[in-house]
């Protein structure tokens, strides 16, 4: 049973089009996100699906039925801003007890405000403001606000994108537990590829409007079905060429390949990409050597490619031999 | 539990249609304060005997009176060119031969000298367009609008780039001049600057000759520049203010001298709002009618005075057509104030201003900042104070006269006389009664105005019309069609002169909400509405709960403005007053100027700056709450 389904949502701005025919299903209790980089639709489908924009084509239902014409303050989701939206001019208490108001049995306020700041880690900071708060206890405060009234869907937009590196992964465990924990579905927007592939149960890869692919985070950096999911979730080596009786000519080299007869686009993941090593070998120029810590992130240029690999040392010499082995290419078209 | 959950969804249902009410009903009392009144001033403009005709507005546009020069350019639009260099060239060549004899008159002053000032003045002033009376009003507009830059701008810059004890006070002075009664200040003006006023004592007390200021331009240019001048230094401070310190310093890093930086980073910073203040400052001055009529009269009549004068004469069309052809001109300049005014404001939050210097220290740059000072107090104080003063001062000295007077017409005055009592209380009601409508209908503009779209766009203009629809032509319109009453259905409906002068101050009123609540609610994240929303909140929830908490101080302000507008507006309460009960404190003043002494009209005075003072403190203590 999926608990949202979109279903060829289309928006159009003054000549952009913001969803050029979105559909997926999200199901109950999952964890759900959107990745893109910025302007792919991955916000305004959020939106769509909270009810502040409307879709100029297609439908979101919510269980099986449309939501069409119903208001945001009837759609029971919570959302969660990544400027948190907290009201400056209530306390966090109030804050957290603000969707409390409009529902139909109102609980013991105080006691579930308590449980939510519980919950996120701010227990007893009921009377403060919400300027005196840190950006990830803001955050906090939001997704508890967002969470008071039992929401049938949590709407998570770049929540942690204006914290630092290290609280943004913290607060990124500590909400996939949350939503364990309670069981919400969960539909999470960020441009973080890495952030993506950390919590998601499944994800969804979107570009200029249009879904790329969906699968698990597993699925999206193994298999990636087209160019843009190859290069943009993880670092991939792209090549392209026509391929003839399990051979491909790339510039000039010929690699094996087990793909069908025709042109082909295939990528090779840079901790694939081998020093010395794999069946299809080339020799390639050094651009520039990273040191990372755990690994060395090496540039190589190679006929026209900028290729990376990633080895253990910083390479000696101007020029590396490197190469792949066949069921380590992906073809992505 | 069943019943409340009923009664619960029945409020739902309420909340949800109340935005779209609440803008039905702005919309509905807009056409029926606004626009049918002013509509049926253009209707009458273009009927004659009863049928479709332009001949009113031709007649206008063909009679030298009105246009001068232009008239002919209607009749006959192939000699225009010829009538126009012509004049083009005399006054030209009299300016310049005016103004040549100055440098020389300076240089080796002697005994003529300010005979010679004054006579190169005098042409100068006298060399407006021959463009009869509408040439005259925007030819005043301009000498009004470059005094008030010239008084304005040394404001600003003291204000922006100085730090001393009281700056912030005098900053939130600056808009004291604008909500003053417009014929409290004409009154002022006459008690400092008239043949006996205090200048004129000092003048002689130093041995010079006097000057005879009253009905003459300069006095009219003086008082407009008293109004706009402070709005000229607000808009040009808080750019001013805007200007990050680091683009100066960039400037200065790059090896730019103080003064070129200032010349290539601030000034064209700042010169968006310099023309903003200028073209506001003009379309003021060239529909100012209080000031023209009580300063100038009927011969320094601008074409709302003359306006004024023909509703008074009962030339009804002609007035209308006048009226249409004034209201053409200040639409188009406010449309492009709008427009200019949305392209000049970015309004971000500045991260470093440029930091004050103390005013404290004695160098050139300060000793020209003494003198401003000096014309400061001149210009903006002296008046007040000597109202003040002459209404308790007679010709013996001290006297409490003027107010026994006033106190005795309140008691024995016959019922077609005006008792300042009664004018005190209609003031205070139709000041309440514009803030119960101005005030809401404000807000619903504002978040009209912020919604996306050419609707919301004809929105933000429709709801600024009435800063270009002259007050007279308003009341005018009022008193045609509400007053003395409309068919509707067959019924004839008429309202009462005060809901009249009650909807009139509300159309002037509005727009001073609009402007203080729309900046802060579009710098709101919309996301605050969204998550009160997502919650649960209807919108007209989300709009109470969190948008009026926090837009308050400005709901607080334009509530100021909105109470101020009304306690001194004069353009058409004194035309729906006329004849009736409802007159108010400005319109009283005005009635006593008329007559033989000044010293009536300046206890009056007294009592509506006391009153206008008193009311701004008390609404100034209330909205304050909010300011935090």
């Amino acid at each position: 049973m999926s608990s949202l389904t979109l279903d060829g949502l289309v928006k159009r701005y003054a000549g952009t089009t913001a969803l050029d025919d979105v559909s997926l299903e999200v199901r109950d209790g999952e964890f759900f996100t959107l990745v893109g980089p910025s302007g792919c639709g991955k916000t305004t489908t959020l939106r769509t699906v909270a009810g502040f924009e409307s879709p100029d084509a297609g439908e979101v239902l919510f269980g099986g039925d449309s939501v069409a014409g119903v208001p945001p303050e009837e759609r029971d989701v919570g959302v969660v801003f990544q400027q948190y939206a907290l009201f400056p001019h209530m306390s966090v208490a109030e804050n957290v007890a603000y969707g409390l108001r409009f529902s139909d049995d109102p609980p013991d306020r105080d006691a579930r405000v308590a449980e939510l700041l519980e919950l996120v880690g701010l227990a007893g900071f009921e009377a403060r403001e919400p300027g005196e708060l840190s950006g990830g206890q803001q955050q906090r405060v939001a997704l508890a606000r967002a969470l008071a009234p039992e929401p049938e869907l949590l709407l998570l937009d770049e929540p942690m994108s204006a914290l630092d590196a290290r609280l943004r992964e913290r607060l990124r465990r500590e909400v996939r537990e949350i939503q364990t924990a309670l069981g919400v579905t969960t539909v999470y927007v960020t441009h973080d590829q890495a952030e993506a592939l950390a919590v998601s149960d499944r994800v969804a890869v979107m570009a200029d409007g249009r879904v790329e692919q969906v699968g698990t985070p597993e699925a999206v950096y193994r298999e990636p079905e087209t160019r843009f999911v190859a290069e943009f979730v993880g670092e991939n080596n792209v090549f392209e060429g026509v391929v003839r009786d399990g051979r491909v000519d790339v510039a000039e080299t010929s690699f094996a390949l087990p793909a069908p007869d025709g042109r082909a686009t295939f990528c090779v993941r840079p901790e694939a990409l081998r020093i010395g090593e794999g069946t299809n070998r080339f020799t390639a120029t050094v651009e520039y050597a990273e040191f990372l810590g755990e690994a060395v992130r090496v540039g190589l240029s190679w006929r026209g490619h900028d290729l990376v690999v990633r080895t253990d040392s910083v390479p000696e010499g101007e020029e590396l031999v490197v190469g792949f082995d066949p069921e380590d290419a992906v073809v992505v078209g | 539990m069943a019943g409340s959950r009923t009664g619960r969804e029945r409020s739902r249902r309420a909340e949800r249609v109340a935005v779209p009410l609440a803008g039905l009903a702005t919309a509905a009392l807009l056409v029926v304060m606004l626009y049918y009144p002013v509509g049926t001033v253009l209707v009458e403009a273009v009927t004659r005997d009863g049928a479709p005709s332009l001949s009113p507005l031709l007649d206008v546009l063909r009679d030298p009176f009105y246009v001068g020069a232009l008239a002919a350019a209607v009749r006959d639009p192939a000699g225009v060119p010829a009538g126009v260099g012509a004049w083009f060239v005399t006054s030209v060549a009299d300016v310049l031969g005016a103004l040549a004899a100055v440098p020389g008159a300076v240089l080796a002053p002697d005994r003529s000298t300010l005979g010679a000032l004054a006579a190169a003045w005098t042409t100068f002033v006298g060399a407006f367009p021959p463009f009869g009376l509408f040439g005259f009003t925007a030819w005043q507009a301009l000498l009004s609008t470059l005094a008030s830059l010239a008084l304005g701008l040394p404001g600003a810059y003291v204000l922006a780039r100085f730090e001393f004890p009281g700056r912030q006070t005098i900053q939130s002075l600056t808009a004291v001049p604008f909500v003053l009664p417009s014929i409290m200040v004409a009154v002022g003006f006459v008690a400092a600057f008239g043949t006996n006023g205090p200048l004129n004592d000092l003048l002689r007390a130093l041995g010079l000759p006097t000057v005879e200021l009253l009905f003459s331009l300069e006095i009219i240019v003086l008082a407009h520049a008293f109004y706009n001048a402070p709005l000229v230094t607000r808009i040009v401070a808080a750019a001013w203010e805007s200007v990050d310190a680091r683009t100066v310093e960039t400037a200065r890093s790059l090896g730019a001298s103080p003064l070129r930086a200032f010349r290539d980073v601030v000034a064209p910073q700042l010169a968006p709002a310099v023309a903003t203040g200028a073209l506001l400052t003009f379309i003021f001055t060239f529909m100012s009618f209080p000031i023209v009529l009580a300063l100038g009269g009927l011969k320094l009549a601008t074409v709302e005075v003359w306006l004024y004068d023909r509703v008074q004469q009962l030339a009804l069309t002609e007035a209308a057509a006048l009226a249409v052809l004034e209201t053409v001109v200040s639409l188009g300049l406010t449309y492009a104030y709008l427009r200019y005014e949305d392209a000049a404001t970015r309004g971000d939050r500045v991260a470093s201003a440029l930091k004050r210097e103390p005013l404290a220290g004695l160098d050139a740059k300060r000793i020209a900042l003494v003198g401003y000072a000096l014309v400061v107090g001149l210009v903006f104080v002296l008046p007040l104070v000597s109202m003040l003063v002459a209404s308790v001062t007679g010709p013996n000295g001290l006297t409490t006269r003027y107010y026994e007077f006033l106190l005795q017409r309140e008691t024995t005055a016959a019922t077609s006389q005006t008792k300042p009592g009664v004018a005190v209380r209609n003031s205070l009601l139709f000041g309440v009664g514009t803030l119960a409508l101005s005030v809401p209908m404000g807000l619903v503009l504002a978040l009209a105005s912020l919604r996306e779209g050419v609707a919301s766009r004809l929105v933000g203009v429709a709801a600024m019309a009435p800063f270009a629809v002259s007050g007279v032509v308003v009341g005018l319109g009022m008193l045609q069609g509400l007053v003395f009453g409309v068919d509707v259905f067959g019924t004839r409906l008429a309202v009462g002169g005060p809901v009249a002068i009650v909807a009139a101050h509300a159309v002037g009123a509005y727009p001073f909400v609009v402007r203080n609540v729309a900046p802060l609610l579009g710098g709101l994240d919309r996301r605050l509405v969204e998550s009160a929303r997502a919650l649960g909140a209807t919108r007209a929830r989300a709009l109470v709960d969190i948008e009026v908490p926090l837009v308050m101080p400005g709901i607080a302000a334009g509530a100021a403005f909105a109470f101020a507008i009304s306690i001194g507006e004069f353009d058409s309460t004194v035309i729906l007053a006329e004849g009736s009960r409802a007159y108010t404190m400005p319109v009283a003043v005005e009635r006593f100027l008329t007559d033989r002494t000044l010293g009536p009209a300046t206890a009056m005075g007294s009592v509506l700056l006391v009153v206008t003072a008193a009311s701004f403190v008390v609404i100034d203590r209330v909205g304050g709450r909010y300011r935090e």
